[in-house]
């Protein structure tokens, strides 16, 4: 140990009992989170439920979390080399085990998943340290990582001109491609529609600067405007679509008005509030919205008039028919999916338009001074309930696309984890960057859809990635801002941040 | 005596009468009238907690005042500014102001700082939105005349260079000279400008005098002016009003005010009379 602990470049004495008392801490967090969640879990047995203890799996969470903790101090107090020549290793060993399936006799788990989370982790750990050993320094300072993430947002916002129009042509080929099954086309589906809302929220938070807890208020009224309009007035999709966004929109406003004197916090608390009072109201008002039952035969949308299925009605044509084609399920889903892939870019158009725009400029002058605002004839209020009333007009345009998607609409779609989770969307791609949403949409959405083989540990790898972010990028992903007009050309370089 | 003072009411941009301003117990400002004019530089001057930004907020509608009478004559019509909601007053009547502790949009470029502060004028050419969304032309010739009119005015407190910068990332004299900018972006009838030569050192101190003559003299409004630089006060003023613990000590050309023996009283102290404590 002391010999090994030489090769810091500073080499202050290791204080071990420090080290030790700090591992511990943290293998004890560790075990008050995992004794209860991991350490039981409920059968289903004939008779009623069993409880099942799984103290193994506790017992290998609480090392593993020690271990990391150790090799985290080690680099901390520029001690790369042990880690180096213990975590190589074992990372390597765990990985071959993983590959050849070994695993088993290494490790108490029950899914390869957790072993490669493990192995990863080592992995990372002993890359850090052989980049110490190399480099002389331990951890990059936050600034030069803040630096260094700046830089790459900046290049990537500007390659967003090249990268933009790659992921629009994957997009659009995506159904055809050989892979595409009809579990990719729902994903795709979904993460689109993810993008569609991270893009109307990210008028009200990225660009107005507006936290709103409750977007998905908007979401559910445009979804139960369309179902109730079709199912008693017997109204289409395409007309009942704009429907849907200016009854979404009349809300976000009726709802604004009384809000948008608050900021901050209190503005977030309060339109948490009004999402779930919105909510409260769909699942209490039995007469109309059909309560906790929902409302169901909610009807498809039709291509101009050409519905998807095997057999038309009477005096009607279907889809396949009218164009020659074999009848396939899958021509409704490739159908929905360009559909959402079209609002979805209006959307973004709209938001991009809308930026360069005298309103746009308001919205992201009020984010950063609304005193100055005032001072300047902006009208705040009027501002606010624009911005407002547009986020939540998309957001109703893509709760009427849910509601035709699903066929079958309640209260349960639309819950606080919604919101919270387009609120992550928008807030890990970078806070008012169009392209950063997508990323974050796709990270947060595709990824954990992917990943479903993980099962109950899917939730808890998207709370770990979302604490890393915050550790690594608290301001977003691709947080980086052109400015909306330039008068040199971009002839003298907008200079990094002092 | 009345005809005289409705003529130089008649006369005057800005009349101030009676403004009273309570916070609970505390007295602010306490029974204070004065006049600004066109084409004239005003300085409010007085020790700190004077009231003197107690003033300004009254008359930029951050604060509503207890009492009093603001009256700005805007050549189409007079406004009643303690009557009217903040950014109306802006809008309308043509106040625009700078801050003690500068509030730029920090995270928007120096030109979108600018061209911001033509919202109201570019947000009808734009027909309220819809028509810039369809891209007509006629908002975009707007806003080039936009541009070009936040040309004259980055030439003029010399960021030309720097208008792609963003504003936070300019150093403490150019965001004070920004803000400046801004201020007359809006095409305002008068200038509140509250300490614009805080931090600077004395030949930025200077650039603000020239700066401030200029709009004086070209632009033909009136500018209101707090400040504590004396070497800015009384080069450039035309009209001083001396404030202390609220009230108007002393009101004049700047040789008056300098020589008022209530004005040395107030910034010197008084002599050896009121004693202990």
């Amino acid at each position: 140990m002391a010999v090994l602990s030489a090769a810091g470049a500073d080499a202050k004495p290791l204080d071990i009992g420090a080290m030790v008392k700090e591992a511990g801490l943290a293998g004890l967090i560790a075990f008050g989170l995992a004794f209860g969640l991991v350490g039981f879990e409920t059968l289903d047995v004939p008779g009623g439920l069993a409880i099942n203890t799984r103290f193994d799996d506790v017992a290998a969470v609480v090392v593993l979390t020690i271990l990391g903790r150790i090799a985290m101090i080690l680099l901390r107090e520029h001690r790369p080399l042990l880690v180096a020549v213990i975590g190589l290793p074992f990372s390597v060993v765990l990985i071959v085990s993983l590959v050849f399936g070994w695993w088993t006799y290494f490790l108490p788990f029950s899914s390869a998943m957790v072993g490669w989370i493990v192995a990863l982790m080592a992995a990372v750990f002993s890359l850090r340290a052989i980049n110490a050993l190399s480099h002389g320094d331990t951890v990059a300072s936050r600034e030069q990582r803040e630096k260094t993430m700046d830089r790459i947002g900046a290049r990537v916002q500007t390659a967003a001109k090249y990268v933009g129009p790659l992921l629009l042509a994957f997009a659009i080929i995506l159904p055809f491609l050989p892979f595409a099954d009809r579990r990719i086309l729902d994903i795709g589906i979904l993460v689109v529609t993810y993008i569609m809302l991270g893009w109307g929220l990210n008028i009200v938070v990225g660009l107005a600067g507006l936290l709103d807890l409750g977007y998905v208020a908007f979401y559910a009224v445009g979804s139960y405007s369309y179902a109730l309009l079709a199912l008693h007035l017997d109204m289409g999709f395409w007309v009942c679509l704009p429907f849907a966004g200016f009854m979404a929109a009349l809300t976000g406003v009726i709802l604004g008005f009384p809000v948008l004197r608050l900021r901050g916090d209190y503005l977030a608390i309060v339109t948490l509030g009004f999402g779930e009072i919105i909510r409260v109201i769909l699942l209490n008002w039995y007469e109309f919205t059909g309560g906790p039952d929902g409302l169901s035969g909610i009807p498809r949308p039709t291509f101009f008039g050409l519905e998807f299925k095997r057999f038309a009605p009477e005096g009607m044509d279907t889809f396949h028919t009218f164009f020659g084609l074999e009848y396939s399920p899958i021509q409704r889903i490739i159908f929905l999916y360009y559909l959402i892939l079209v609002m979805a870019l209006i959307t973004n158009l709209f938001t991009m338009r809308i930026r360069r725009l005298p309103v746009g400029r308001a919205w992201e002058a009020l984010r950063e001074d609304e005193i100055a605002c005032r001072s300047l004839g902006i009208n705040p209020r009027n501002t606010k309930l624009t911005a407002f009333g547009i986020g939540a007009m998309f957001a109703g345009f893509a709760g009427s696309f849910f509601a035709t998607r699903q066929g079958f609409i309640s209260p349960e779609s639309f819950t606080f984890i919604e919101s919270a989770i387009i609120l992550a969307v928008v807030v890990l791609g970078g806070m008012g960057s169009q392209i950063g949403v997508v990323f974050a949409a796709i990270l947060l959405i595709g990824l954990p859809e992917i990943f479903r083989d993980l099962q109950q540990y899917r939730m808890l790898a998207f709370g770990s990635a979302m604490v890393l972010i915050m550790i690594w990028r608290p301001s977003g992903l691709l947080a980086h801002r052109e400015p909306t007009l330039l008068l040199n050309d971009g002839k003298s370089k907008p200079q990094e941040t002092s | 005596m009345s005809v005289a003072e409705d003529l130089s009411v008649a006369k005057t941009l800005l009349n101030v009468e009676h403004l009273t301003m309570r916070f609970g117990g505390l007295v602010a400002i306490n029974d204070v009238s004065f006049a600004a004019t066109d084409n004239e530089i005003t300085a409010i001057i007085g020790p700190n907690g004077a009231g003197k930004t107690t003033v300004f907020n009254c008359l930029t509608g951050f604060y509503k005042p207890t009492v009093g009478r603001l009256t700005l004559n805007h050549p189409s019509r007079p406004y009643q500014l303690e009557q009217m909601e903040g950014y109306l007053i802006a809008q309308r009547a043509g106040v625009a102001r700078t801050f003690q502790n500068i509030r730029l949009f920090p995270a928007m470029s120096v030109l979108e700082n600018l061209i911001v502060a033509q919202h109201n004028r570019l947000m009808q050419a734009s027909g309220f939105t819809v028509l810039g969304l369809l891209g007509l032309s006629s908002y975009r010739h707007a806003e080039r005349e936009a541009v070009d009119y936040c040309r004259y005015w980055l030439d003029r407190v010399r960021l030309t260079d720097r208008a792609d910068w963003n504003a936070g990332n300019l150093p403490y004299g150019a965001q004070r000279r920004l803000e400046i900018a801004r201020a007359m972006c809006t095409r305002p009838n008068l200038l509140c400008l509250d300490e614009p030569a805080a931090g600077l050192n004395p030949r930025e101190s200077d650039e603000l005098n020239e700066l401030l003559t200029f709009i004086r003299d070209e632009h033909k409004i009136g500018v209101l002016l707090i400040e504590h630089d004396m070497s800015v006060v009384m080069e450039i003023s035309d009209h001083i009003v001396v404030l202390d613990y609220g009230q108007k000590i002393s009101d004049g050309t700047p040789d008056y005010v300098r020589n008022d023996p209530a004005v040395i009283r107030a910034y010197l102290g008084e002599d050896e009379e009121e004693g202990g404590s």
